[in-house]
């Protein structure tokens, strides 16, 4: 029983290492380890404040040259199911975001060859001309990387130019687990190595941009694989202190090449939990409502989570490998104070908004999260054409060059 | 704390909680502590072992002809209320048929028997001759006084062994009070389910509501050996964590697998795994609580 130990050393504000955070997870009992997690959780936010944001994760193109296999989303170069979101549907959502409360767009999308770093700069431009104060969470590391390698500039060099024309902060997509073992045979590897994807997000805090970090575990990882990735971010953290939070999500397989069973609900609390002891330089663990259900996002609660996530209005990832929940704000609010809590809006620095928005204005329930697009929408952009195209599919599809 | 920590020694000292005890805890936001008093409870009663039973439903006014390809039930149970008599005994009928009298059949809501027929004995005593083996489910939160009807039941031959919650705005207080009074009025019954069978689309119970239910069913209800929880209505992740907090049965699991996910994926596979990764042990069982088996590690039974 030397886990009661770490247990013991974690109560008096001890650090666990790798070996304790193993012996922790693989055999404290479920209880042990909520309860561990929850007096963390009280003792970082004793105010019982559990916050959330209203925001809208919007996905600007499915096309994507990474191809990892347990992703369900992306379309391959050249599919005729591949999609390029117009600025203009995009101002659109926008717009039905700030009708729903909503401050910030959670912005990302596929390594698309044919969206240059001007696509994003023109489009980050447009957003701030017509939404001055609305927020940019937008594009993970390897999305970052992804431009660094098409335009041939530096990593710190794009993050530059992004920051300029608007983007305010960084999702922490595209983790998934961060030893290269695991990426390499998810076929992540080559999108981003775990020091890339590491190094976008210390560039990222050196310019002073506030990120996310995440973990998607229940692939091929083993269990001390999922706290190396843990390790990997509290040293990151520890060094300079840019992320804001932690959300840790089960692989969802449904229509992915990977395939397999998804990790059990058990494991998602068990595993939050660890994060909760492991990770004592984040202040917020988000419970994922969206892959674990209301339910289960709200037990989270109870497992060291102090913050329900998004509201997110539309997704997309998930839903294509299977997870179709949602919740909106008020259902968001009543689990947040059937649990216990005071449940506050907050902002991507986890700066509190105020209270619920339907408690101040009427704003319509919503029983579903919306798609990128309506089904069947093919339709395609037309500033698209202003920008150079670079794979062979889509100058094809563009044809010979007009004379000047 | 120190309600539930008073809770927590009386359990040591094997005094059982009351009905008096609820308000402690159904109002405590300390949701692992309930749930480890629960738990306990569970693991003096059945120790790790978690049953469950592969049901194949068929509606009472859609009867097929021959068992889908691949079935392998521990259940044959007739679903949706009949709308007279004879079409109950007629579906029970052809449900024997269907069964070929090797799976045990149960069907109804004996709640839906006694509104076709009030003084139903004849009633009940037909379906018992028809082949019925038992009545599906009681809901305790139903109208009209259950425990004659039950006795009624029984008398004619039907066993009426599972407390069910209907409505979806049930009071968990008010629901396990009348399986409380239920059993020591007539007894005999072994299995509660707390969760209710209907959910509302605008207010769903939460994960919290669900899990107290499950604790408050586990403590309140000692004399009733089986807390159930629905696989397919509730979901895999919350019948897992109820499996934690007091319940050790589960009902509804696939009796027919859709055949597109492969072997790994298998219902049986799933709530093996599933049962395993709560660090339970599965035994299935079949609508008799005869056990079938222990699956293997593999999977297979």
């Amino acid at each position: 029983m030397s886990y009661q130990a770490t247990v013991t050393k974690v109560a008096r504000g001890g650090r666990v290492d790798a070996a304790e955070a193993l012996d922790l997870y693989l055999h404290a009992p479920t209880a042990v380890l909520g309860r561990l997690a929850d007096e963390i959780r009280a003792l970082r936010h004793p105010e019982r404040v559990v916050t959330y944001i209203i925001d809208r994760n919007v996905n600007y193109t499915n096309v994507c040259v990474a191809r990892c296999n347990f992703c369900a989303f992306y379309r391959p170069v050249g599919s005729g199911e591949g999609y390029v979101l117009g600025f203009d549907e995009i101002f659109r959502k926008i717009d039905e975001t700030i009708e729903l409360g909503g401050e910030q767009l959670l912005l990302q999308g596929g390594h698309n060859p044919d969206l240059p770093l001007d696509w994003y700069e023109d489009l980050f431009r447009g957003v701030k001309t017509r939404f001055p104060s609305f927020r940019l969470h937008a594009l993970s590391p390897p999305e970052i990387l992804h431009l660094s390698r098409l335009s041939g500039l530096s990593v710190p060099q794009v993050i530059e130019r992004l920051v300029n024309v608007g983007l305010d902060s960084v999702p922490g997509g595209g983790a998934e687990i961060l030893v290269d073992r695991v990426r390499r045979l998810l076929n992540c590897y080559g999108k981003a190595s775990a020091d890339e994807w590491l190094d976008v997000m210390r560039h990222a805090h050196r310019a002073g941009l506030r990120t996310t970090a995440t973990m998607m575990y229940g692939t091929v990882e083993t269990p001390a694989e999922r706290i190396e990735h843990m390790l990997r971010l509290r040293a990151l953290q520890d060094e300079t202190g840019g992320f804001t939070a932690f959300i840790t999500w089960s692989y969802q397989p449904e229509h992915t090449e990977l395939g397999g069973g998804e990790a059990t609900g058990i494991d998602y609390l068990r595993t939050l939990a660890l994060a909760r002891t492991v990770l004592d330089n984040f202040d917020n663990l988000q419970a994922s409502w969206v892959t674990q259900g209301g339910k289960v996002g709200q037990l989270s609660l109870a497992f060291g989570a102090n913050d329900m996530g998004s509201v997110m209005i539309e997704e997309n990832v998930v839903r294509a490998a299977g997870a179709s929940y949602c919740m909106d704000e008020n259902e968001i609010v009543r689990n947040i104070e059937n649990a216990g809590f005071t449940a506050m809006r907050r902002n991507m620095h986890y700066e509190i908004l105020g209270e619920p928005v339907f408690r101040q204005r009427q704003v319509p329930r919503m029983l579903a999260l919306a798609a990128a697009r309506a089904e069947g929408d093919t339709s395609r952009p037309p500033e698209i054409d202003r920008y150079a195209a670079r794979s062979a599919a889509e100058k094809a599809r563009r044809g010979p060059p007009r004379p000047a | 704390m120190s309600g539930l920590q008073e809770l927590a020694d009386r359990l040591a000292q094997g005094v059982s909680l009351e009905l008096a005890d609820a308000p402690a805890i159904v109002g405590t936001p300390d949701l692992i502590a309930v749930g480890m008093l629960a738990d306990e409870v569970r693991r003096q009663l059945h120790g790790v072992r978690t049953t469950f039973v592969r049901v194949l439903e068929v509606h009472v006014e859609a009867i097929p002809a021959a068992l889908p390809p691949g079935a392998n039930a521990g259940e044959l149970r007739l679903v949706g209320p009949p709308s007279s008599a004879t079409q109950a005994l007629e579906a029970v009928a052809s449900a024997r048929k269907l069964s070929g009298g090797g799976i045990p059949l149960s069907g109804f809501s004996l709640a839906d028997l006694a509104a076709l027929e009030p003084s139903s004995s004849d009633l009940f005593a037909s379906l018992a001759r028809e082949g019925l083996e038992a009545v599906a489910d009681l809901p305790v939160d139903g109208p009209g006084d259950t425990g004659a009807t039950v006795t009624r039941a029984r008398a004619a031959g039907l066993r009426v062994e599972r407390m069910t919650v209907h409505g979806a705005a049930a009071d968990p207080l008010a629901t396990v009070a009348a399986a409380i009074e239920l059993q020591r009025a007539v007894g005999g019954f072994r299995t509660f389910a707390p969760l209710p069978r209907t959910l509302s689309t605008m207010a769903p119970t939460t994960g919290y509501d669900d899990v107290k239910a499950v604790v408050l069913a586990r403590l309140l209800t000692r004399d009733i050996p089986s807390v159930q929880v629905d696989w397919p209505l509730y979901g895999p992740k919350l019948a897992q964590v109820a499996l934690t907090v007091g319940a050790d049965d589960v009902d509804g699991v696939a009796a027919v697998d859709s055949g597109t996910l492969g072997a790994r994926r298998s219902a049986l596979a799933e709530i093996t795994r599933n049962i395993r990764a709560a660090g339970l042990e599965p035994v299935e069982r079949n609508g008799r609580h005869e056990v079938i088996g222990e699956p293997s590690r593999s999977g297979r039974p």
